[in-house]
Formats: C-alpha cells, structure tokens, sequence
C-alpha cells in the first residue's frame, strides 16, 4: 500500500490538486479575515465571552459547503489522471489488485482533505491571533470544528469516488456533487438521519458524535460496495 | 503440464449478444515471437485484454506459464510487460516520472529507468512532459514501461501504430533481439501482414473472433508457392495432349498451370510437351503473395 501511495502522490504532481486542496482552507481564513476585519467591533461585541469560539464557529459554517464542493473537485481531479488517456488498462495490467488501486485513489483523496482541515485550523489559529483574541486557545473545540464536518461528510466522499472512477464523463459526478452541496446548505430542517444534514453539526457537540458514527459507517459501507463494483467492471 | 508459455482453451468473449471471441485456443511457446494476425475488429485487443486480466472471459480458460489467471493473476502479471492499443501515459508528467510513477509499483531498481529510456531512445527527452510528445514517441514510452519490470513475456498489441518506417524498423529489429539475448518470449499483434512476416516465428490468425491459423510462418509461406505457369504456343491443344498421357493441369487464359508437385513431375510434363513439338515459352512458378493467403484465410476481409 506504501508503494501505491507513493506512487499516487507523484501522479498529482503539477496538477493543481495540492494547489486547491490549500486554497480551499484559506480562502475560509481569508473571507473570515474580511468578515472580522470589517465587522470587528460588531462581532467582538457580539462573541465578547468567546471571541475564539465565534471565530471558530464562523469559520466552520463556512468551511462545509467548501469541503462537499473541494471533495467533488479533489475525487474528480484523481480519477481523472487515469481517464485522460485511458491509463486504467496501463495501471490495471501491473501486478497490483484492483482493490489496492481503488482503495489507493480513495485514501489519496481522504488524506488530502484531511491535509485541508489541519490547514484551517492553523489558519483559524493565525486568524485569532493576529485579531488579538489571545492565547487562551480552545484547542479541543478548534480541532472538532475543523475535522467533525468533514468526517460528517464520508459518505459523500465515497459517494464521488465511486462515481468519478466508474464514469468516464465527469460532468455526472460533478453535478452529483454541486447538487448534494446545495442541498446540504439547506437542510437544516431536515430529519437528523438525512444524511446532507450531518456535515452541518446542527446537534450540539454531544449528539453530532452520533451523525459521525453515523457518516463513518455509511462512508465504509459505501466504500465496500462501490470497491465492489470496480472489481466487476473491466477496463474499456 | 504443458511446456506453452501461453495456453488459452475454448476462449470466448460475448458482449451482449455479440460473439466477439470464438473458442479460440492460441498456444505460445518459449523464446517465440508470436505474431497475432487478423483484420480490423477481429478481436484480437479483446483476446489480449483477456490475456491481461482487463477482461474476463464469457467461457474458456487462460494459462500463462503454467498457472490459471483466474486464481494466480497477480503471480502471472508481475512476469508480463504490456501495452494494449494507444499508449497510456500521464501528460502532465515527463517520461521519467511516468516510469517512475509504475516503476514504484513495480518495485524494480531505480536504475532501470534509465536503461529503458535508452533501449527506446528516449533518454534525450526524459525530463519533457509527455504531452508535448509525438504520437511515435509516446507509443516507445509505451514500450519502455512494458520492459520496466524485465518480463519474461512481453504483450504488445499493435506496437508499431502511429510509428513512421524507420520507427518501425527500429522496434521490430528491438523486438527481434529480445528473445535471443534476454530469452523473451513475445505477442505482437497487428493487422498487416507484412509486419509479422517480418519478425514473428509463430503465427495466429483470427478473424471475425476465430482462430483460422495458428503455425510456424513458415508453414504460412510454404502456402505461397503454390503453382507453375507454362506459357506455349496452343494452350487448348498442349492440355488436351498432356491430358491423354496422364497429366492433370488447368488452362487460364492460354497458359497451363499445374498444382503444386514434384521437380520430376514437372520435368515429365516438360518432357512430354517437347515429344509432342509444342513450343514453351516459359516455365515460371506463379506465387502467391502472403497478402493473398491472408486474403484467402480471412474471406476477403483487406488487411491493409
Ligand atoms: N466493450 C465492448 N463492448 C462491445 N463491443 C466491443 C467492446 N470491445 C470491443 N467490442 C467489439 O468487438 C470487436 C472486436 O474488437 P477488438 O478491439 O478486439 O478488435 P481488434 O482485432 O483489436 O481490431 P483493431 O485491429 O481495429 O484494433 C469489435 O467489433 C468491437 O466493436
Ligand atoms: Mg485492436
């Protein structure tokens, strides 16, 4: 599995997919710099009890339609290094599983979008001090903001692998993924097993442990189907 | 046991309703350059892809170097270098990081890249992104990933595509030298004649999902000289005589030819027609070109 990593991380060289996957968190730091920097005095009196845990709070809400669109874009983007020239039947005739490959490309994207998260929160962090919130971070609620949405968010993770691998065309897992965004940011209503509703963590912390197990569960069901049904399809 | 490299029984491929492989049984040896031969969409991609794994058969059974691939693929694979149909290739990336990216798979050394590099000239152009490439260089690229492994069994379909003549000569003189010097055994597919001849011991050919002929070459050429053509001054007569004193041979045309038959066999005609005051002319053999047989095994489908 090493050795596909690796092989996968140079395979996204100069392709702009590390470029997005760091423009993503700090577009967030940077509209929230806005945000802060041109309500300052609203907003500080607004979080005056916790101006950390506003910052964070804004920052996260912001953060979730960018995660389902990044990991649209990202899922898309890797699949596509294979589509371009057909070189699944290059990369498939190699002494590899076909598990190992998909399970490869899956990883890849999980990571990166992880790599995303710890990249907001160090931007959040750097945010709050230059606004001089102090050093009394919350850390643990910084670390949670920043990685439940988007572990909230595996299954449609799994959900855009799958599609971007098995179609050629990749206006289908585009769309797919747009739409799911837009009605995720619009189901706040919805019932709590509503899946689109879970990245938006609308139960307090203790019950949106729930939708994670939740989304955990689903996003390697998922994952185990749809690895499944790349294993039956042969290579065009 | 057998002693084939490649053993594949009753393979047959169906997409849908479409028989696109028919019970074809190819049979390769060691050390072989085994040219696989047949028309536009005789299957000979989807017979490979099987060979590969890409594909799974409809029915039949496929073992290379003794194993099943349904139960040993990966074992098989890893001694397999491969390149089917258009080359593949990242274009974003240089050829060097293009092997590199399988050569990570493969676990080979890292010094192997250089040495495909230079066994298909491609060394000069190692750090150029491969979009930038000609479809002749992309296609050795091709090849130089399928030798990155060192196989022991090299699929090729239809390598020299896109090649121009001297690009051509160059890989065929490459493909020849490997099973002397490095004991690679080899499948090349093509769908002209003249490039297998040219190359390849064995020979398969399939047409419409068939195997019509699989031998040596030289079984397919020794189908091309078939007939001797006798030019003489009154055909009709000459075959009418001959015929009374025992000799079968066909007029065409005012010429006489006769069947394939021995040297004496044709001395006699010779002979005969001299006793009985004909005048020859001319006493040629009348060959037919290796197209024409392939025309002839494949009903008429153009190879060229
Ligand atoms: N995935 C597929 N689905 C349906 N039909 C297919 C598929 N792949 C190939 N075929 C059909 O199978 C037939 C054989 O195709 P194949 O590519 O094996 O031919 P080929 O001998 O390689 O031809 P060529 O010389 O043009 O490369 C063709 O008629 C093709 O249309
Ligand atoms: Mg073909």
């Amino acid at each position: 599995m090493g050795r596909i990593m690796a092989s996968e991380m140079l395979k996204i060289k100069r392709k702009m997919i590390l470029f997005l996957i760091f423009l993503g968190p700090i577009g967030v730091v940077a509209l929230e710099a806005c945000n802060f920097g041109l309500r300052y005095d609203y907003l500080t009196k607004v979080y005056k009890d916790d101006l950390w845990g506003g910052l964070i709070n804004e920052a996260s809400l912001l953060s979730i339609p960018t995660i389902l669109i990044g990991l649209t874009i990202i899922t898309s983007m890797i699949a596509n290094i294979e589509h371009q020239t057909n070189a699944w039947k290059q990369l498939l005739a190699l002494p590899i599983s076909k598990t190992k490959v998909y399970t490869g490309k899956a990883l890849l994207a999980f990571l990166l979008l992880i790599l995303s998260c710890v990249v907001l929160a160090g931007g959040i962090i750097v945010l709050g001090l230059l606004l001089k919130f102090g050093v009394n971070i919350p850390f643990l609620y910084l670390l949670k903001m920043c990685f439940f949405p988007f572990l909230a968010s595996l299954p449609f993770l799994a959900l855009q692998i799958w599609l971007a691998i098995t179609m050629k065309n990749q206006a289908i897992p585009l769309t797919v993924g747009i739409m799911g965004t837009i009605i995720s940011m619009y189901s706040m209503n919805f019932p709590n097993w509503v899946p689109w509703k879970w990245p938006l963590l609308v139960n307090d912390l203790e019950k949106a442990v729930y939708s994670i197990v939740a989304s955990i569960v689903i996003g390697l069901l998922l994952y185990l189907v749809s690895h499944l049904d790349f294993h039956r399809k042969e290579v065009r | 046991m057998s002693n084939y490299i490649i053993e594949t029984e009753k393979l047959t491929k169906k997409y849908g309703a479409r028989r696109v492989v028919h019970q074809v049984d190819l049979k390769v040896k060691k050390g072989e350059i085994y040219g696989f031969l047949g028309p536009n969409g005789a299957g000979k991609t989807t017979t490979i892809k099987m060979l590969l794994g890409l594909a799974r058969p409809t029915k039949g059974s496929i073992h290379i170097f003794g194993k099943d691939m349904k139960k040993d693929k990966l074992a098989v694979l890893k001694k397999i270098g491969s390149l089917v149909e258009y080359p593949s290739y990242y274009g974003h990336l240089t050829a060097y990081e293009n092997l590199e990216a399988v050569r990570i798979l493969l676990d080979a050394p890292k010094s192997r890249i250089d040495e495909v590099l230079s066994i298909v000239r491609l060394t000069r152009d190692a750090k150029r992104p491969v979009k930038g490439f000609s479809l002749g260089m992309k296609q050795r690229l091709g090849i130089a990933t399928a030798l990155l492994g060192n196989p022991e069994l090299l699929i090729l379909d239809e390598p020299t595509n896109g090649l121009d003549p001297s690009g051509i000569i160059e890989i065929r003189e490459l493909l020849k030298s490997m099973p002397k010097e490095h004991g690679i055994t080899i499948v090349v597919s093509s769908h002209l004649l003249s490039e297998i001849d040219q190359m390849a011991t064995q020979v398969g050919i399939i047409s419409k999902g068939e195997m019509i002929f699989q031998d040596s070459i030289e079984t397919l050429r020794k189908r091309s000289s078939s007939k001797i053509k006798l030019t003489v001054n009154d055909a009709q007569s000459a075959w009418r005589n001959l015929m009374s004193n025992g000799f079968k041979t066909d007029v065409v045309q005012n010429q006489l030819f006769v069947d394939s038959v021995t040297d004496e066999k044709i001395a006699e005609i010779v002979s005969s027609l001299v006793k009985n005051d004909y005048s020859i002319y001319r006493v040629e053999e009348e060959k037919k070109s290796l197209e024409e047989i392939f025309l002839e095994l494949t009903g008429g489908e153009g190879s060229l």
